[in-house]
């Protein structure tokens, strides 16, 4: 017996904590915390492993041995993990390995005519080949088996008068002579050997009747329904020994090249495949004419956006909050209230209603005003409201964090710069905002980044628009790299082009993350002061 | 004691993993047997997203998916249907009785319109996407030359539409069961413009008069917001524009576009023409033109069955006196709209091609199913007799079909993204007075024709 359980009975008058109750409460707390884990991943290695996505299964099998281990041990190094383990879990799964994902998919071609793997894409040239070689010859048929396990088909030829009967297996087709064939009304019940299945029947070899061919001189039969059955032939054929499609009909032969089927002459067979490009993409976005085209004026809008929606976010709600920070003013809870309200709606929703609001000939503002301002049409108009639109979705975000950061700078620093003769905005801006800036700072590079990439402003106030006139591919003198992107990628040429979108997020990022990282050691010496 | 504590830990940690495990592991494998069907029709609320407005249904390669919800995962059932949240109730009944005739389990799963095209794309291969779905026939160019349908056999072609069958076909080969078209038409208000006008120079003057007047607000209305080729198409085509040449046999070529043809840039400077005019009004969105119409405040407007059929705004819950008709010619040349037409499809990955090709073929087929289809969904049926026997009882179903006799399948080859793109531009650019008719469909397509080379 335990000698603390021993204890916990003896001793049950309560006058220290028990061990069992000890063991009820925390240890109790973290026995079902990690036997939820490791179930989660005996379960989730159950739907992973016949998948033989081993990637996903090794990433489980660390991070849950990681997590028994470190929350079991009582070692002393593990005490720091206990706390960063959940976060940096998180972090790789939902953080890192999606840019790993996207920096992989831009190194291939996946895109509109290259999604399947290159056996089912062979399999699809083959399946959707027609051609002369295609012959009417159709059947009414029922899948039918033979007493000895054998499926078959059950034809019945209509342009012969009376019908003739056939029985169709994977040898070939006989015909039954007519004192075999069972009638059940107009459809054939049984014919020789064979008896019809009911599609209840039939549902459990689906596989193996959408498989079944039948060879014929004229070609193939095949089930198209559960009723009717069709000679086929295909005008395309796959060798696999040279790895090449030729087409029966007019002899052309077909390579893969670059992920598709190609002919000499350069035509090609969809669907292609998917296929590792290397750096192709990366080499387009930098050297296509096309793209390089409007990209400059993209670019430096993108930047002009971003850092102009920042500036003007935060002056707008400093201002408000200094306003708002004075001793005398009455009802300042409800105004502080009010000025959040921009930030709690739904940002795609406030999008949409100043869209409405700036319809040139419509809206709202133009109809009151009467001044048919060009709001959404005019290049630099557009950009206006665009900043201020952006600039009313950020302000209430600045509005509250320095809000709280005015109030966490003592108010006897400026008093004192104010006693050594300093003016009031001379302490505001020698004492104060260097103070604000220390805790701010973070949150700004943080919004850049964040606006950088804003795509919801963009795209749903006014789609990027107004056009360029006379760009290479369509732009608009509000895009910014990523709705610009978004043209490119999914309004291409091609249908949709993800690898491309891929690779130029990949770009995006790297600029971000790299300015991001700039600025943040800058700001680091921000706090010696 | 430290040790024996750790083992009564470790023990229990593994007792209750195998039990919480034992739980949660029993939701996969086991196919449902074709013997318990009855009870094995479902609904799977995949998706709970906001209808979109019934106009995007037929503006294509527009508003694609704006957040990333959730995948759908296959229902497990032998024959599995996506649908969106109109259809799906219209297609389960049908759907569940050709489960119980032939003792199969068959689900109809519920996914947002356009989301049925992009799921489709990561689903369909990885082996988890539906046997069948509904879908447009310009989704074709992209489905199709991805590899993820298959051809469908459709034996009692001949009673369907030529222009349905035609648009559901992809390089020669059909690729669905058409069944419903969709095209826009002019809605006249009957009691501002009592006679229809014969030709479009009749129409500018008539509504222009009654705008002068007072008694209407706007002329034409017709979306453009800020330009919409889908919508302006009847207007370019009347004025003499094509927007792809045609093959010998019958299908699309992409090296000859026509925005910058002879034709396309006339039709481009009488639109210009008609903007300076006053007839088409900038920044003009759907909101705009159905409320205008819906209220009085415009003679004509350019739509399609959507507006008039919307609950509370729509023409018909308005009460708006009107008519639905052809768009009329502009000097002898015929107006046409683009045709859309939705059907069933087949997954080239179905997990049971047979059953989704009976179902398609034999059951979704017939003239009375395709009635049922619109008794219940208001919309056209492509099946002909089905499609005259709805116009017999509805005036604007015949309306909206005399229309849609003059019009074309919208192209669907993928490159249309890039068409629909760089066009809707150069209406935006003539619109908004920035570039002239010329400039900008000379400009539109030559980023057309790059695009194209790009990709």
């Amino acid at each position: 017996m335990l000698p603390g359980s021993v204890t916990a009975e003896a001793s049950g008058d309560g006058q220290r904590p028990s061990r069992l109750g000890g063991l009820t409460l925390g240890l109790l707390a973290k026995v079902a915390f990690l036997a939820t884990v490791n179930a989660t991943s005996i379960w989730a290695l159950g739907q992973l492993i016949p998948e033989g996505v081993w990637l996903g299964v090794a990433f489980i099998v660390v991070s849950t041995v990681a997590i028994d281990v470190i929350y079991l041990t009582k070692a002393r190094w593990a005490i720091p993990y206990k706390y960063l383990l959940p976060g940096t879990l998180f972090l790789v799964a939902f953080q890192a390995y999606p840019v790993v994902y996207t920096a992989y998919i831009s190194t291939t071609n996946l895109g509109t005519g290259n999604i399947l793997d290159k056996d089912s894409a062979i399999e699809q040239v083959v399946s959707t080949s027609v051609g002369s070689t295609e012959s009417d010859i159709s059947y009414a048929a029922r899948a039918a088996g033979s007493d000895d396990g054998t499926l078959g088909l059950i034809l019945v030829d209509e342009t012969t008068e009376p019908p003739s009967v056939l029985v169709g297996t994977e040898e070939g087709v006989t015909e039954i002579a007519s004192e075999d064939v069972v009638y059940d009304g107009d459809r054939v019940e049984s014919a020789g050997d064979f008896t019809a299945l009911t599609l209840a029947q039939a549902a459990d070899f689906e596989q193996e009747l959408a498989a079944l061919e039948v060879p014929t001189e004229e070609g193939v039969i095949v089930l198209k329904t559960f009723s009717r059955a069709a000679v086929v032939g295909f005008r395309l054929q796959y060798d696999e020994a040279t790895d090449t499609m030729t087409d029966v009909e007019t002899g052309v032969v077909y390579r893969p090249v670059d992920g598709y089927f190609r002919a000499d002459d350069g035509t090609r067979l969809t669907p292609g495949w998917e296929i590792n490009i290397g750096f192709e993409n990366y080499r387009r976005v930098l050297t296509s004419e096309a793209i390089r085209g409007p990209f400059l004026q993209v670019f430096v809008w993108n930047w002009a956006f971003a850092a102009a929606t920042v500036a003007l976010g935060f002056a707008v709600g400093l201002l408000l909050a200094i306003s708002l920070d004075h001793p005398d003013l009455l009802g300042k809870r409800l105004y502080r209230a009010l000025l959040i309200f921009p930030y709690a709606l739904p940002s795609i929703l406030t999008v949409l209603i100043w869209q409405g609001m700036m319809n040139q000939n419509f809206g709202i503002i133009n109809k009151l005003t009467g001044l048919g301002t060009p709001w959404l049409t005019d290049p630099w108009m557009a950009r206006a409201s665009i900043l201020i639109v952006s600039t009313w979705l950020t302000f209430p975000y600045f509005f509250l964090i320095t809000t709280g950061a005015l109030q966490s700078i003592p108010k006897e620093l400026s008093e004192a710069a104010r006693v050594d003769g300093a003016s009031g905005p001379q302490a505001f801006r020698q004492v104060t905002l260097p103070l604000l800036l220390i805790a701010v700072a973070p949150l700004l590079i943080a919004s850049f980044a964040f606006n950088f990439n804003n795509f919801n402003v963009i795209y749903f106030l006014n789609r990027g628009g107004p056009p360029i006139p006379g760009a290479q591919t369509p732009a608009g003198s509000t895009d910014i790299l990523v709705s610009y992107t978004f043209r490119l990628a999914f309004e291409s040429g091609r249908g949709q082009d993800l690898a491309f979108a891929s690779a130029i997020s990949i770009l995006i990022f790297i600029h971000v993350a790299l300015f991001s990282a700039w600025t943040f050691r800058k700001t680091a010496r921000l706090e010696e002061i | 004691m430290k040790f024996r504590h750790g083992r009564w830990l470790l023990a229990l940690i593994a007792a209750l993993t195998l039990l919480a495990a034992s739980c949660g592991g029993d939701d996969d494998g086991d196919t449902v047997e074709a013997e318990d069907a009855e009870e094995t029709t479902t609904t799977t609320e995949a998706e709970v997203e906001d209808t979109a407005e019934a106009e995007d249904e037929a503006e294509p390669a527009e508003g694609e998916d704006e957040e990333e919800a959730a995948p759908v995962v296959r229902a497990d059932a032998d024959l599995v249907i996506w649908a969106d949240d109109t259809r799906t109730p219209v297609i389960e009944p049908l759907a569940e009785a050709f489960g119980e005739d032939n003792g199969i389990s068959v689900a109809v799963q519920e996914v947002a319109f356009d989301e049925i095209r992009d799921r489709l794309q990561t689903a369909g291969p990885a082996g988890e996407g539906p046997d069948v779905i509904i879908g447009a026939h310009d989704w074709l160019g992209q489905l199709v030359t991805s590899g993820l349908l298959a051809p469908v056999d459709l034996p009692n072609a001949g009673d369907f539409s030529s222009v349905a069958v035609e648009a559901m076909s992809y390089e020669g080969q059909l690729y669905g069961v058409p069944y419903a078209i969709e095209n826009i038409a002019l809605l006249r208000n009957v009691d501002l413009v009592p006679e229809a006008p014969a030709t479009l120079e009749e129409l500018e003057t008539v509504a222009l008069d009654l705008v002068e007047s007072g008694e209407a607000e706007i002329p034409l209305a017709v979306q453009n917001d800020p330009g919409d080729p889908f919508h302006d198409f009847p207007l370019y085509t009347a004025a003499g524009g094509y927007l792809f040449g045609q093959n010998p046999d019958g299908s699309l070529n992409p090296d000859d576009l026509g925005l910058d043809s002879e034709g396309g840039l006339a039709a481009a400077a009488q639109f210009q023409a008609w903007t300076e005019s006053g007839l088409l009004t900038p920044s003009l969105s759907y909101d705009v033109m159905i409320e205008s119409f819906g209220e009085g405040n415009a003679p004509f407007a350019i739509t399609g069955p959507w507006a008039v059929a919307e609950e509370d705004r729509g023409f018909k819950a308005t009460g708006v006196n009107y008519v639905v008709e052809p768009i009329p010619p502009l000097a002898g040349t015929t107006a046409a709209p683009f045709v859309g037409v939705q059907g069933f499809m087949v997954s080239a990955n179905a997990e049971n091609p047979l059953f989704a090709q009976t179902f398609i073929t034999e059951v979704m087929s017939t003239q009375d199913v395709q009635a049922a289809l619109f008794e219940a969904g208001g919309r056209p049926p492509a099946h002909t007799a089905a499609f005259e026997e709805a116009a017999a009882g509805d005036p604007d179903i015949e309306g909206f079909g005399k229309s849609g006799v003059n019009g074309q399948p919208m192209p669907a080859i993928p490159a249309m993204g890039s068409v629909w793109s760089a066009w809707t531009d150069a209406y935006a650019l003539i619109l908004s007075g920035e570039s002239t008719g010329e400039q900008a469909f000379t400009d539109a397509a030559e980023q057309i024709r790059t695009l194209i080379a790009e990709g």
